[in-house]
């Protein structure tokens, strides 16, 4: 039996085994998505299908909540030495896009399957209609490369080659996913390995209520924290940039209701599945982890000593509509979803920062731009290489300033050294570090942006910024804090043949030409008047903030590089602390005047009402119209013309709420 | 032969000593030997960190008068000393300005942007050694092929120079991008700075470690100019203090690559001793394991807040680069050292959810413990030790220490009250924990290396190794463990034994192909002649070994694996035999290797080795009758139960003794735990050799 005393023991005896999971597949990997970006997670999971360990140091952060059991379901007859796999998003909703291609293993014990050990990689390439296969500008599934539903990979050890020969010639680097699979399979069996003599030292019974028991730990841990919290509706919208090649905007909205020691996320009220692969593939599991990577950074950072793992999830409970762009139905494409992803998180954030601003920081930077070159070296051959991720600050937190340059759900990137990528690649860097003013103002600072440029020197060299974001909503403020600069990507700046690019996230440069991406920064937090006036002079002096913006932001006068305490205390005096809740800066401010909440209701409410298939068309025909107009009457306008131009459009079945609500 | 003869050692007939000294966080630790008789003397002297060195001192007088030690008769005198690591770590070092070139003043802040506690929306990075507004960007270039793009305005230089001064920059740091291929543009600022400021101190990094990558290089040079005044300035004191005594035999400093160098080459190249400590206790146990007929080992360093772990595989010490100083990481080699915060003096707590925990934190070494009675009151891992009946039977550290398990119990009792269990359930739930900790940490080194922790002998040293080792052992289903007789002294018995070791690079990055051959050669021949000059300036006098090393990837990987080679492979321009030697590598490492794939080389490495004394300690003869008899039986909680066990005392422990665990042998300073299940057998070098049989 399980003596809890052993608690500790059992989860260092488990975070040993994943940890050990962990660095063999880093150690045996080929691609550098593995190796070095760390896109990858091991997990061990109970007999159920929940993952009960992940490691801590390595790896991906977005899976310690994730549940194989449909994934196992699917599978038949599983024999000793079997592994499974699927990268099929659609399939059973635990691969979330095609490149990420998840493994499951029995553990059997005298016969018995008592475990499993999983994992997943993000393989260079599956396919489809685009190297690497992910563009925001993918409309469906099919594009996104081949997709293999669960099944089995491993019998008893021999691996199928009829599979690995479809793969291998559908796929742009087989050699890379080949070694990259063959590498998961090794760490599936350390694991294998490292669960066996768990049951070993424990015995078996042990093991399995020691499994139990760690689900259950965290739940205890996680409800505890939610019991700490005031009961309440909170309330949070945050938009990406653009939804497709349409440019409108993304609206994410999220009700959170927590009550005692639970949860309720419910997403109504965002946007429909998109003409994009923007899409999150939920399922409408209502534990999805893809839905909770927001809720898993909360806990952490409330209490650093909680256990990852599945039981974290079960006070919550996700409402994610059908047909929405958080659970979207086939063929929908998915493959960009980290971008809406890192709008989910902030979507969390904010509401969470509601229910305990004292305990949280404000808006980090939230877009993780990871940046490609495709050009061409001096003697005439192809380099393709990723260059620095361009990441923004955190935002301020309850009693220090945001971290600069990343930071916050940004933590788990790494950058390329220069000089290696000036060596390897034939580009000339012009600039890499953080850039002034673009932390949000506040008594704690959010941290900087990051800002790049680099110089191609041939004809037609190609860079993909993938993930670029937050270049028109800005990451909020909190409490008094304001909200941060904005991201962009400029071709030539300083020179008179500039040109803005704006949230696109392609472009193709000539000899000569330099790209400047800039990220945005952090959100500030609490009132910038409030902020000592050593710590804004200091500020200047370092570097992070321009005279004029500490006058302008702080109300700290600063003349010759000193400050005029006088002119200071009379400034701050004259000046009024901002009020609400969050700062979300002119441009949401202004978009929001035209599309109050009362349009998007309305707007929410029509699309519900027609099929699936007819509300992205209809969103963006709706929104074609709504110039000069304004609110819920604007929208009823525009669906008026929508309707008189498509006279094919099915009426919308709009429920008639009661009252009450 | 020795590396450093004294000069005039011909007349001392009757002594000649070799000491080697350690300095701990509480104690310093001497081990002497007297060469002609086989003497071997170990101290402990509690350190003054108000006046390092004078401990020292103290020292020396207690060995002349215990063991009549005659200063004049130290032929060799090495130590290792902390200055430098607790200068980062105290954050006391001075104040510095960097310069760089200009759009890239950030790289130290950026660092490689990854930060440990991914997890967490507080993660945030250490304040920089160097703030920003002491970081001046110098419009300057170089290209990646070492070509200039732009030449350094001189003028920026000048001014930059003079604001940093005024900002109270006691030293600068340059450092450009490129700087590895080519280090004309750093020279030229240096130049230009002595020229303007020739108060100030200057490294650049190119000459501190020209490896490519430029915040690896840039962090090392910062460190080096940030310990550097506070360093040499305890160097030249101590030298004086040496003189001064009537040493005559020049200090010899640890380093961390393992080996020693001279106090001169110490001033300068402060950075190479920054974690000399952890390096020279595996130095030592490598010397004691290889004696004592081991091969592969685990070495297991326990004190007050932390375990040190290290593999020694083949009887050879494992190195690499990024090891953390403080928060820093330094990309010199070094002696591979894992190290966990979990020690004797980690507290122990229940949660909220009534979970028994241990650590992260620490009573450390003030108050430490409870029942050290020095004022703590949070039960730790010792205390539990004392609760269960292990320690307390006799002093700890040379009759320092006086345990009072009374006041271990009372604290643990708190603990074991709030969770509804015994002090000793209690008390060994802690022990259980705080072993599973270091499991983990184990279990990741050993993954990391490759190797099956069944074919390695656990060595527990250190104050608090062979409390816990034995146990920790068990977990890995080692079979053996070996217990060295002076676990206390094993950093100071390195330092006693180390080599003369300098490490050189040439960052070279090209294709490993024929048309790299002259590139190679040239680099290869550079490096032979500063490595041999770098000997004859620490007075080396006899052959020299010259380790050659490349480190190399495919093409298209950016971390690279470090491949011995041979220096007639190069000079012969024979590429196949290095080829060969990093597709096994590779193959050895990470299960896999592509022999068609295209190999790049990026840098070629030197190790200069000028070999250290050739010492023996003395070998004791086997005993008839040596049969280990325990002193008294004492109650023990082994886990379950009380039994009552053997204590033994090492002191009376002779080769060919032989016993079996459960037993505690307690020693002046440490205390030896043995579980159930050992065999013990003491060899004619005095180690306890415990073996389990399944």
């Amino acid at each position: 039996m399980f003596d809890p005393l052993n608690l500790q023991v059992f989860a260092n005896h488990t975070r040993a085994a994943a940890e050990n999971m962990a660095y063999t597949l880093q150690r045996t990997a080929h691609s550098a998505f593995v190796k070095e970006t760390e896109d990858f997670t091991v997990m061990l999971i109970n007999r159920n299908g929940d993952t009960f360990g992940v490691p801590m140091g390595l790896g991906a952060t977005w899976y310690p909540g994730l549940t194989y059991t449909r994934a196992i379901d699917m599978v038949a007859d599983y024999k000793p030495g079997d592994v499974a796999f699927t990268n099929d998003p659609y399939s059973c909703f635990v691969a979330t896009h095609a490149p990420d291609t998840h493994l499951w293993k029995p553990v059997f014990y005298e016969g018995e399957i008592i475990a499993w050990t999983g994992g997943h990689i993000h393989n260079t390439d599956m396919g489809g209609a685009v190297p690497a296969s992910l563009s925001r500008a993918l409309t469906e599934i099919h594009q996104e490369g081949i997709r293999f539903p669960p099944m089995k990979l491993v019998n008893g050890g021999v691996f199928d080659e009829d599979i690995l020969k479809i793969m291998t010639t559908n796929v742009r680097k087989p050699d890379l996913n080949i070694g990259d699979i063959k590498a998961l399979v090794g760490a599936l069996n350390t694991g294998e390995r490292k669960i066996l003599a768990m049951v070993e030292k424990f015995g078996k019974e042990a093991f399995l209520e020691g499994a139990e028991v760690l689900l259950d730990h965290a739940e205890a841990q996680a409800r505890d924290i939610l019991r700490s919290m005031p009961d309440g509706t909170y309330v949070f919208v945050d938009y990406a940039d653009e939804d497709s090649v349409e440019a409108n905007p993304c609206r994410l909205k999220l009700t959170m209701t927590i009550k005692g020691d639970e949860a309720i996320l419910d997403f109504t009220g965002s946007d429909p599945q998109l003409g994009s692969s923007l899409n999150v593939p939920s399922g409408g599991d209502p534990r999805h982890t893809m839905l909770l990577v927001g809720v898993y950074y909360v806990l952490y950072t409330i209490n650093p000593k909680i256990l990852l793992n599945t039981g974290l999830t079960r006070p919550f409970t996700c409402i994610a509509p059908q047909g929405s762009v958080l659970n979207p139905i086939s063929p929908a494409a998915v493959g960009m979803r980290s971008l809406t992803c890192a709008r989910l998180r902030s979507v969390i954030f904010g509401a969470f920062c509601q229910a305990v601003p004292e305990r949280l920081p404000a808006a980090p930077a939230g877009n993780n731009c990871i940046v490609n070159v495709m050009t061409t070296d001096e003697r005439g051959r192809t380099v393709i290489a990723a260059v620095n991720p361009v990441v923004g600050g955190g935002g301020g937190m309850p009693h220090r300033d945001g971290t600069n340059g990343s930071g916050a759900d940004a933590a788990y990137l790494k950058n390329t050294p220069i000089e290696i990528t000036e060596t390897e690649v034939p580009i000339e860097f012009v600039k890499y570090g953080l850039a002034k003013d673009s932390g949000g103002a506040g008594r704690w600072r959010g941290g900087l942006a990051t800002e790049m440029a680099f110089r191609v020197f041939s004809p037609g060299s190609r860079i993909t910024a993938r993930n670029r974001d937050r270049s028109f909503f800005r990451p909020w403020g909190l409490l008094g804090g304001k909200a941060a600069g904005l991201s962009d990507m400029v071709l030539n700046p300083g020179r008179d043949d500039y040109r803005r690019l704006g949230n696109i996230d392609t472009a193709i440069l000539q000899p000569g030409d330099v790209l400047e991406i800039r990220s945005a920064g952090g959100g500030g937090r609490g009132n910038p008047l409030e902020r000592e006036v050593w710590r804004v002079v200091r500020d200047v002096e370092r570097g992070y903030v321009s005279a004029e913006a500490a006058e302008r932001d702080y109300a700290v006068v600063i003349r010759d590089g000193v400050a005029d305490e006088k002119a200071t205390e009379s400034l701050r005096a004259s000046r009024s602390a901002s009020t609400g809740h969050f700062h979300y800066g002119p441009e949401r401010e202004g978009y929001e005047a035209q599309w109050t909440p009362a349009a998007y209701d309305l707007l929410t409410d029509i699309l519900a009402g027609l099929p699936i298939h007819w509300r992205f068309f209809t969103k963006t025909e709706i929104f074609r119209r709504m110039k000069g107009r304004v609110g819920p009457e604007g929208v009823s306008a525009a669906l008026a013309d929508v309707r008189a131009r498509f006279r094919e459009m099915p009426e919308p079945a709009i429920e008639v709420k009661e009252a009450a609500e | 032969m020795d590396n450093a003869p004294a000069p005039g050692k011909g007349h001392l007939k009757e002594q000649d000593w070799k000491v080697g000294v350690d300095i701990g966080g509480t104690f310093i630790d001497f081990c002497a030997l007297e060469t002609r008789s086989g003497r071997v003397a170990s101290l402990k002297v509690l350190t003054t960190p108000d006046d390092p060195g004078a401990e020292l001192m103290t020292g020396l007088s207690l060995l002349a008068e215990r063991e009549g030690l005659d200063p004049a008769a130290i032929s060799r005198f090495v130590h290792g000393t902390t200055v430098g690591i607790n200068t980062v770590i105290q954050r006391r070092g001075v104040s510095l300005a960097l310069m760089t070139n200009a759009g890239f003043e950030d790289v130290i802040e950026l660092a490689r942007l990854r930060m440990p506690d991914v997890y967490s929306l507080f993660c945030s990075r250490p304040d920089q050694l160097i703030s920003r507004d002491m970081v001046f960007g110098i419009p300057a270039r170089l290209r990646a092929d070492g070509s200039e793009a732009q030449a350094p305005d001189m003028q920026a230089v000048i001014e930059a120079v003079a604001t940093a001064k005024a900002r109270g920059a006691s030293g600068i740091i340059i450092s450009f991008l490129h700087s590895w291929r080519n280090d004309a543009q750093e020279a030229a600022v240096k130049a230009q700075i002595a020229k303007s400021a020739p108060d100030l101190f200057v490294f650049t990094s190119s000459e501190v470690w020209p490896v490519i990558r430029e915040y690896e290089r840039t962090t090392t040079a910062i460190l080096n100019g940030y310990v550097h005044p506070r360093v040499s300035g305890y160097l030249t004191a101590l030298e004086d203090k040496l003189v001064s005594r009537g040493v005559t035999a020049p200090a010899l400093l640890t380093k961390s690559n393992g080996g020693v160098m001279n106090a001169a080459e110490g001033k300068r190249s402060c950075v190479q001793m920054l974690l000399s400590g952890t390096a020279s206790g595996v130095i030592g146990a490598a010397w004691l394991a290889r004696r004592a007929g081991e091969r592969h080992i685990l070495t297991l360093d326990i004190g007050g807040t932390s375990a040190d772990f290290a593999l020694i595989i083949d009887g050879e010490p494992q190195f690499g680069t990024g090891e953390l100083i403080g928060e820093f990481p330094l990309h010199i080699p070094s002696v591979s050292v894992s190290s966990i915060g979990i020690g004797g003096g980690s507290i122990a707590s229940v949660d909220a959810q009534g979970v028994l925990r241990v650590g992260p934190e620490s009573a450390g070494s003030t108050p430490g413990p409870v029942c050290y009675g020095r004022g703590g009151t949070q039960a730790t891992v010792t205390d539990a030790m004392a609760v269960c009946g292990w320690l307390g039977h006799s002093q700890m550290a040379y009759g320092q220490l006086q345990i009072d398990v009374g006041l271990a119990r009372a604290a643990v009792s708190k603990l074991a009250d709030q969770i509804g269990r015994t002090a000793e359930e209690a008390a060994q739930a802690i022990l259980d924990i705080a072993i599973s900790e270091m499991f983990v940490e184990v279990e990741k080194l050993a993954s990391r290396a490759g190797v099956d922790l069944r074919e390695f002998t656990l060595m527990p040293f250190g104050g608090g190794g062979p409390m816990l080792g034995a146990f920790l052992a068990r977990e890995f289903k080692m079979a053996k463990v070996i217990g060295p007789p002076r676990p206390g002294v094993v950093s100071a018995l390195g330092g006693l034994v180390a080599d003369l070791r300098g490490d050189f690079i040439r960052t070279v990055f090209t294709h490993l192909s024929a048309e790299a051959t002259p590139l190679l050669r040239k680099a290869l021949d550079s490096l032979s002649a500063e490595g041999l000059a770098w000997l004859s300036k620490q007075g080396h006098q006899g052959p020299a070994t010259l380790h050659v090393s490349a480190d190399m990837h495919y093409v298209g990987q950016s971390f690279e694996i470090e491949v011995p080679v041979q220096a007639a492979w190069i000079a012969e321009g024979k590429l196949s035999p290095i080829e060969d030697a990093f597709h096994a590598m590779h193959a050895k490492l990470y299960d896999f290797d592509d022999p068609d794939g295209e190999i790049e080389i990026v840098n070629l490495r030197l190790s200069a080795i000028g070999a250290g004394p050739a010492l023996e300690l003395p070998v004791e003869a086997e005993h008839a009758g040596a049969a280990a008899v325990p002193e008294r039986e004492i109650p023990v909680f082994t886990g379950k139960e009380f039994e009552w066990i053997g204590l033994y005392r090492r002191d009376l422990l002779h080769p060919g003794g032989r016993f079996s665990g459960p037993a505690v042998v307690a020693q002046e300073d440490t205390t030896f735990a043995i579980p159930a299940g050992a065999t013990v057998d003491v060899d004619r070098h005095l180690n306890l050799h415990l073996t389990f049989s399944e």
